[in-house]
């Protein structure tokens, strides 16, 4: 099925006719495959198919937004029509008008796609199955001290069609296939009835290659053996004032958090107020010291077979690596059109859209610390009473990104400069400004890893893939209670 | 909206493919909604929205085998290659051995009152004025700025099933947030949600948001440590009736629960009754009936402190040795409204029951997530007004801590109950839920070290 371009044109004919100052079309199909497997039964076997077009224009400063996804003349104009007229009703009202920041005009197309006789829809459903029963298969039969009785599992392939034309001439057409697999398990001691639970998150753009990019049988197998030796062998964490050496996964969430959050244009001017909240981050906070010279925080979409990746955002502006911090210092911001108007600065192409149906807003797309030149031996060699903590479980982060939760999973006692024995549930829970300051070495590119995740923001909800990712990192004398 | 006869064309085509591929259960649903939505933040407008939304969404079943498909190309022709891709999916698939059947119709559906309002028919022209009235109203208690969200909408549901239901209802909706702020760490918020325009009182949360902000100013750090805490309507919403949400046979099946094996167990104290009613007037949750078709109803979950029972659709239920409560989700079973009894206690009375006891006030909450959902472990973060209460009242406003404790513990701890329910649902509260203000003794209180 080809894009609709005709009837994106046609409402930007209509749009501007009412005399927007601009008006934007994008269409988007999304061809989604789901399974669900519930303790090894496949509960269900699902397909998602759904499309539609998405208009936001700009008129008398305020913003309409409007989506149709049952394409005739009838719903265009009352969309076009609805998102004009409530434009104007709202930008009346607004002292300070919206607009957009200049931005080049973009022609492209692109893609990532599957390779060849692995994309989603190439991949016979049965074989898709078997592969997901067989990791089932892999975790009941692992021997190990414990008893894995909760699984859940769901695999999802999407390929996401889109274009975009807006007023100003930009037009940009992209096809990304992207695959997901999301887990939970549940592992039980025998002996004392202890329970842990671990979240399983892997994702990529392109298809089910993936999968063996990622060793995923491999991979369940090592999980599995894990998670039964934390809930067998795992301490009691130690407390006082420590030092944590923290892992790809670690790093990754913080990064997310504690950095690429707080630095959204939209949350920094207040716009996701009732929702995700604000920053203790501001404008006047640019170019200033938050974090220790060793922090070097990226969010770049153009990785390649990354999670989060795009060439160009939904607003058109071309992708880039974006430094949020740099030597400590707070460098730049996540910006759509609007909110690097707002700030009088350019976008930094961080709009995104996760459907049709969605407005554009900044976002994050892979964010990660960069790497530094530590071995891991070399971060843990002089701690002398610390926590190696490879991933964590529960998180959680206040409105303005400024006080900090993380409870670790996999994680070890190190003591004057040796791992010693499985820790359970260390805490570490810390400002941001603390984190960042107290981050004293950082791994080398050998140990960066990423993870997937789907990142929540926006109202309506609008769950975007990310990666996040890191080395290593050591964090000095964090009070433990 | 879809014409009547579109709808019965779309429903015989899917239902003969259905049936001549050799589907022998199936229940097909279709939805379609025009949705508003108004937000602003920073005391202006920042974008107004409309969604002309119609989907197809299938369940079938074929020897035994379960597959779910949703269109919202409703041209035949491509819900009938939907049906073919389906059919290939089933194919692929071992039978589930979960799969107990669906609701066996036909069945007459419960009449629920307020869920209709023809008010929403010319509703946008109305909306900006309202909303500039919530804000204005907070501004007035002597906010600087209000940032929120006012959903609307009108939807209309169709369903039929192999198995003999047939049904349909229309209904509206309102959903309004406010948070407003006197300073970024100063703030407050207001819901207001229902079905009836008439029902709309945006200026009394915009009111509510702006004295918690107004009250806030001026807090210190918390101190970590063990507090009786009231929780406002609107986090009890979130933490509280996290437990009978967790009265879901498919939740304790994926060790998403932590209710497993405590059926008939006495979880919190004997004051407490919770049901999932899905009749209740003027609610966001109330339907007729289930994505099976059965018709819903009041169901118990707690009563007298007691676990009694929990949600099911057909093949949970058969499974457990029960009857559907009519919850039927695509996947899971679902819940409607979750509904508090109310309490006897004034807030007053609320707060001079914790004199000699260090306690907080809680007024809002998010980002709730948990180290083990078998075990109900979790942490959460106030956000909004937060206060110490101290010999009977109000005392000063504090700020940077985290409920850090268990789901099991916080129920089972709950002293005692506010008279005045309300209907919660916002961005951080998906399930409709009717919850008076709730005092809990003994919760973990932590907060970041340095």
């Amino acid at each position: 099925m080809t894009v609709p371009v005709d009837w994106l044109e046609k409402a930007i004919e209509e749009g501007n006719k009412l005399g927007v100052s601009y008006i934007e079309a994008r269409y988007v199909r999304k061809s989604v495959n789901t399974t669900l497997l519930k303790n090894g039964i496949p509960e269900i076997g699902a397909i998602d198919r759904g499309s539609g077009i998405g208009i936001r224009v700009l008129k008398n400063g305020g913003m309409g937004f409007a989506s149709f996804n049952e394409l005739n003349k009838e719903n265009m104009e009352k969309a076009v029509n609805f998102a004009v007229k409530m434009a104007e009703a709202t930008g009346e009202k607004r002292k300070r008008k919206i607009v957009f920041s200049e931005e080049e005009v973009n022609e492209a197309k692109y893609s990532a796609l599957g390779e060849k006789g692995k994309r989603p829809e190439e991949v016979d459903p049965e074989e898709k199955l078997k592969r997901l029963m067989n990791l089932d298969k892999i975790i009941t039969e692992v021997k190990t001290g414990a008893m894995i009785p909760f699984r859940f599992f769901q695999t999802q392939d999407e390929t996401e069609t889109k274009m975009l034309i807006t007023s100003e001439g930009t037009r940009i057409e992209s096809e990304i296939d992207r695959i997901h697999l999301f887990g939970i398990l549940t592992a039980v001691n025998p002996a004392t009835g202890r329970k842990e639970q671990m979240m399983i998150q892997k994702g990529k753009a392109g298809g089910y290659e993936s999968f063996d990019y990622w060793n995923i049988e491999e991979y369940f197998e090592q999980q599995a053996k894990l998670l039964s030796k934390i809930v067998t062998e795992a301490k009691p964490a130690p407390k006082g004032t420590i030092d944590y050496v923290v892992g790809p996964n670690v790093i990754g969430i913080m990064c997310h958090e504690n950095q690429g959050h707080p630095s959204e244009g939209d949350r920094i001017l207040g716009r996701e107020g009732a929702q995700a909240g604000e920053s203790y981050l501001n404008k006047e906070m640019l170019g200033q010291k938050i974090g220790s010279e060793h922090v070097n925080i990226v969010d770049d979409p153009t990785l390649p077979g990354s999670y989060g990746y795009y060439l160009y955002d939904d607003e058109g502006v071309k992708a880039r690596p974006r430094y949020l911090q740099k030597e400590g210092v707070f460098y730049e911001m996540l910006h759509n059109r609007e909110s690097a108007a707002f700030m009088e600065t350019k976008s930094t192409g961080a709009a995104r859209a996760v459907n049709f149906d969605r407005e554009p807003i900044p976002r994050m797309a892979n964010t990660y610390l960069e790497p530094g030149d530590y071995t891991k031996e070399e971060l843990i060699e002089d701690v002398k009473l610390g926590v190696l903590m490879y991933n964590f479980t529960e998180w959680n982060i206040d409105d303005r990104r400024y006080q900090s939760k993380y409870v670790g999973l996999e994680a070890y006692l190190i003591e004057n400069g040796e791992i010693k024995h499985r820790v359970a549930r260390p805490v570490i829970e810390i400002t941001t400004p603390k984190l960042w300051s107290s981050v004293d070495a950082v791994g080398k590119k050998e140990l960066l890893e990423f993870d997937a995740a789907t990142c929540g923001k926006g109202e309506p909800m609008q769950g975007v893939p990310v990666y996040h990712g890191g080395s290593f990192m050591r964090i000095r004398e964090v009070l433990v209670r | 909206m879809v014409s009547t006869d579109d709808i019965a064309a779309i429903f015989d085509t899917s239902s003969k493919k259905l049936t001549e591929l050799g589907f022998s259960d199936f229940v097909l649903s279709l939805n379609s909604r025009d949705r508003s939505q108004l937000r602003f933040a920073d005391n202006q407008f920042t974008v107004a929205k409309n969604w002309l939304e119609v989907s197809l969404s299938v369940f079938a079943v074929k020897h035994n085998k379960t597959v779910g498909f949703t269109v919202n190309d409703l041209r035949l022709e491509a819900i009938e290659k939907v049906i073919k891709n389906v059919d290939v999916l089933a194919k692929a698939l071992p039978s589930n051995p979960n799969f107990l059947g669906i609701s066996e119709g036909p069945f007459s559906y419960p009449v629920i009152d307020q869920i209709l309002d023809p008010a929403f028919d010319d509703f946008t022209d109305k909306a900006v004025d309202l909303v500039q009235g919530a804000i204005n109203k907070a501004e007035s208690e002597g906010v600087k700025r209000s940032a929120g969200v006012l959903y609307w909408e009108k939807e209309a549901n169709y369903l039929t099933s192999s198995n003999g239901a047939n049904g349909s209802y229309m209904a509206t909706s309102y959903e309004f947030t406010i948070r407003s702020f006197v300073d970024s760490k100063s703030s407050g918020q207001g819901v207001s949600v229902g079905r009836l325009a008439s029902t709309m009182d945006f200026e009394k949360a915009g009111e509510e948001a702006g004295q918690i902000a107004k009250m806030s100013v001026g807090g210190e750090n918390g101190k970590p440590g063990k507090y009786n805490v009231i929780l406002s309507p609107t986090v009890a919403a979130d933490i509280i009736a996290a437990t009978p949400g967790a009265a879901n046979p498919f939740y304790i099946e994926i060790g998403f629960s932590w209710l497993k094996d405590k059926l008939g167990e006495q979880i919190g104290p004997e004051f407490l009754s919770v049901y999932d009613d899905a009749l209740l007037p003027n609610a966001l949750g109330s339907r007729p009936f289930d994505d099976e078709g059965h018709p819903t109803g009041r169901n118990p979950i707690i009563e007298n402190g007691i676990f009694k029972g929990m949600i099911h659709n057909t093949s949970t239920a058969k499974k457990a040795g029960t009857t559907s409560t009519g919850n039927a989700g695509i996947i899971a079973p679902q819940n409607s409204n979750i509904y508090f009894e109310q309490g006897d206690h004034s807030f007053e009375e609320l707060m001079e029951l914790c004199k000699g006891k260090p306690t907080l006030y809680i007024t809002s909450n998010w980002y709730t997530r948990f180290t083990s959902y078998v075990d109900g472990i979790f942490s959460t973060i106030p956000r909004d007004g937060m206060f110490l209460i101290e010999n009977g009242e109000i005392s000063k406003p504090v700020r940077e801590l985290r409920i850090s404790d268990n789901m099991l513990n916080i129920f089972k701890n709950i002293k005692a109950l506010g008279k005045e329910l309300q209907q919660i649902k916002w961005w951080e509260v998906y399930t409709p839920t009717f919850i008076p203000a709730v005092l809990i003794e003994d919760v973990n209180i932590t907060a970041a070290t340095s």
